[in-house]
């Protein structure tokens, strides 16, 4: 059997309900027959009921609404620019309805520029109307290259650079041309 | 846990701040008197509930659920609250009335006036002693005397074992005693 001084260490976690069956059952036993030990019991019974009752009237005065509007008002502070970004990349790109029209809108837009790939005339074979010329240069020679889809015909065009020509441009010019 | 507070905190997880709200409104009282318990005066009381509950939100992807609700939030509160009160160095005639204007709050709930002579004088000597203690030692009497919480519980707030939450309470209690003498 533990004497006062002991039990009185053991009265709190008694009353507090965290001592085994066998611990416990001592207690009050001593309790019931002990006035020092019952009174120290008492004590500590008003002790928890005071700070409880102190603290439970002055919490019931604080008005939800009030204490809301500070932590809203904290969370509203948070929100950044990129977060606010990333919100709205979240809500325009990853809510379900627009994933597939996302998703659809890649894959139409890859096979509209792989077309060409795999059908080559889908746009005309890649030919207009309108007459192609290129101008190469070599030999001493200028060489013109027309080239015209619609008819299908090339047409190569000769003549000499025009810095090593005479004085008389205009004749040279018509004369030195060749098809 | 119940599954509504679970739904409610897997749609805070996904930012609803509605959800939080709703929370919030479940343990926005328990919280507030852990911390005013702590710091004493309700003004800052209210100002360190509204971070908790700012952090929690903030916070609350990290919870997964392997504590409850409000054993998580008390941990975010007792840790800005112990913060606090280091931070804190507020004059004695300050802290005087702030005490003063907790026990004249508390006073007005009771309708027995000899009754309330006897509480406000209670109080008065009860928030004082509190003031001397600790804050660690603080916040496990407020935990056990107020929120009833297990040893286990404040435990798992505090980050220690039951053993030094047992020993942290039994001398909390004897210096509460002490100072309170003969009017408890």
């Amino acid at each position: 059997m533990r004497d006062c001084e002991a039990i009185k260490k053991s009265l709190g976690a008694w009353l507090d309900g965290e001592l085994d069956a066998a611990q416990a059952a001592e207690i009050q036993l001593h309790v019931q027959g002990c006035a020092s030990c019952s009174d120290e019991k008492g004590r500590l019974e008003r002790l928890d009921f005071s700070l409880k009752r102190l603290l439970e009237t002055n919490a019931s005065q604080i008005d939800f609404k009030t204490f809301w509007a500070g932590v809203s008002q904290r969370i509203a502070a948070d929100v950044s620019w990129s977060t606010r970004a990333m919100d709205w990349v979240r809500a325009v790109f990853f809510t379900p309805r627009l994933k597939w029209a996302v998703s659809a809108t890649v894959v139409v837009l890859v096979a509209v520029l792989s077309l060409d790939q795999f059908f080559p005339g889908w746009r005309g074979n890649g030919q207009t109307n309108m007459a192609s010329v290129e101008s190469i240069d070599g030999h001493g020679f200028n060489v013109a290259l027309l080239r015209e889809a619609k008819t299908k015909t090339t047409v190569i065009w000769l003549f000499e650079n025009q810095e090593s020509e005479d004085e008389t441009p205009t004749e040279s010019a018509s004369g030195d041309t060749a098809f | 846990m119940e599954t509504t507070e679970w739904e409610l905190i897997r749609k805070c997880q996904k930012g609803e701040v509605a959800a939080y709200e709703e929370l919030a409104a479940k343990y926005y009282r328990r919280v507030f008197m852990v911390i005013l318990g702590m710091v004493h005066h309700r003004d800052d009381a209210m100002e360190v509930a509204q971070e908790t509950f700012y952090r929690a939100f903030k916070n609350i992807r990290r919870f997964k659920g392997g504590s409850n609700f409000y054993t998580w939030v008390y941990r975010i509160a007792v840790n800005l609250a112990i913060d606090f009160q280091r931070r804190q160095k507020r004059s004695l005639m300050d802290l005087k009335e702030n005490m003063d204007e907790v026990v004249v709050d508390a006073e007005t709930s009771s309708g027995d006036p000899f009754r309330e002579i006897n509480d406000r004088r209670l109080g008065e000597k009860l928030l004082h002693a509190i003031n001397e203690l600790t804050p660690d030692h603080k916040a496990v009497i407020v935990m056990r005397a107020v929120e009833g919480l297990s040893y286990k519980e404040i435990g798992r707030i505090m980050e220690c074992s039951e053993g030094t939450i047992m020993s942290r309470l039994h001398y909390a209690r004897k210096k509460l005693q002490e100072k309170l003498g003969t009017d408890l």
